[in-house]
């Protein structure tokens, strides 16, 4: 499958890994081409306290930083864009449009169900690969829509936490909520970037037997990664 | 309710492939639509309580029959819930006896077969970690908490997706 537009949101624990990954596959690898281009978007800023298990170089806006630091590795190759924003119902229509492939690395289910909703409900051709991950475990779902019909479950299909979400858009979190996260282990982030790098190369391969098995979950104490089917009604 | 006839191993040998199947379906014996004679004479032996045309001991089975869903799945039930599908395989393999059920990457071969999937839930809550409001997946379809579980299934009960990132 030929991808043109990849869209990375939320550069925390999860994308801030996953950029650099998808970047340098993109710009070298087997499916490299001149021909694509990424998009960063996250309104949030790197602080040094998150150096544990965020890789940025620079003190400043998340996109910004990782936008400076992908064009001096692969500049010469690929066009960055950065948004500083949190995506919400007022600009999704701006960063998210038909033929995207989205990469979900937020912190929050309510903007997964943003996401997931604008998709289902406006596009014709979007694969959603979105990854999530508590301290030592976490999944990744695949949505894919092809010509206005799904072909995987869409995110909230299977979980109801996401459909009904109890946690607050980023937006409407105040600064002590924002810094108050829960913690997160490097690890798993690192896990959940992993797999989803694993769906990238299925995908762009033409792999799509594979992708009935539409969500992973891992499990770092079990040492366990399981894929699961998912029908689609 | 009549008993049902007790064949000797000659008698069923007697008998086509057919007829023996359809004694099998009657019995509800699963799994033998595409065997072999002497494997589903073994079958309909062992299912009368005998010894099996090929082997000198017997393996304490259950066939589907036997197996009530709404029964309180304890450890004591829990192992003999195993479901007779190869009786002439060798001792300790006759029985197919495990599904594999999960929960997000805890999963784990169980003997679950004729259950139905609250029970199983309900038994298997500590061993996989299930959440309370875990919802049932059987073969990557949402089913109710009555679904009773055949041979073959794959069974999951969801677990929330990970929040964080």
């Amino acid at each position: 499958m030929e991808v043109k537009n990849i869209k990375i949101i939320g550069l925390g624990g999860i994308g801030s890994i996953l950029t650099d990954k998808i970047c340098r596959f993109m710009t070298f690898g087997k499916f490299a081409n001149n021909d694509w281009k990424i998009t960063l978007i996250d309104g949030d800023s790197y602080e040094q306290k998150n150096r544990e298990r965020q890789d940025f170089l620079y003190l400043k806006n998340k996109a910004s930083s990782k936008a400076d630091e992908l064009n001096d590795k692969f500049g010469e190759n690929t066009i960055f864009h950065e948004i500083h924003e949190y995506i919400n119902e007022d600009n999704i229509g701006r960063y998210i449009v038909d033929g995207d492939l989205v990469f979900i690395c937020v912190d929050n289910h309510h903007s997964r169900r943003l996401i997931s909703k604008y998709a289902e409900k406006t596009l014709d051709n979007i694969i959603i690969i979105s990854g999530g991950n508590d301290y030592t475990d976490g999944n990744v779902q695949i949505y894919i829509r092809q010509n206005g019909k799904d072909i995987t479950p869409s995110l909230t299909s299977y979980h109801p936490e996401i459909e009904s979400p109890d946690d607050k858009h980023p937006d409407d979190m105040s600064c002590d909520e924002l810094a108050d996260s829960a913690p997160q282990l490097y690890f798993a982030n690192l896990t959940a970037a992993t797999i989803m790098c694993w769906v990238f190369y299925v995908i762009i391969s033409g792999d799509f037997n594979y992708i009935a098995k539409s969500e992973i979950y891992f499990d770092i104490k079990l040492m366990s990664v399981i894929s699961k089917l998912r029908a689609v009604y | 309710m009549a008993r049902q006839k007790e064949y000797t191993k000659d008698e069923l040998s007697a008998l086509t492939n057919t007829e023996l199947r359809e004694i099998c379906k009657q019995r509800k014996i699963p799994g033998m639509s595409k065997k072999r004679k002497d494997i589903i004479i073994d079958a309909i032996l062992l299912a009368q309580g005998g010894s099996p045309a090929s082997q000198s001991t017997t393996t304490i089975t259950k066939t589907t029959k036997d197996v009530d869903p709404n029964e309180p799945l304890t450890a004591a039930t829990f192992t003999l819930n195993s479901i007779l599908t190869k009786p002439n395989a060798k001792e300790g393999d006759k029985t197919t006896t495990t599904i594999r059920v999960s929960s997000g990457a805890a999963t784990g071969e169980f003997p679950v077969t004729g259950k139905n999937v609250s029970q199983v839930k309900s038994f298997l809550k500590e061993v996989l970690n299930i959440s309370k409001m875990a919802s049932p997946i059987v073969n990557g379809n949402q089913v109710d908490d009555n679904y009773v579980i055949k041979e073959g299934d794959e069974v999951e009960f969801l677990k929330p997706a990970g929040q964080k990132g």
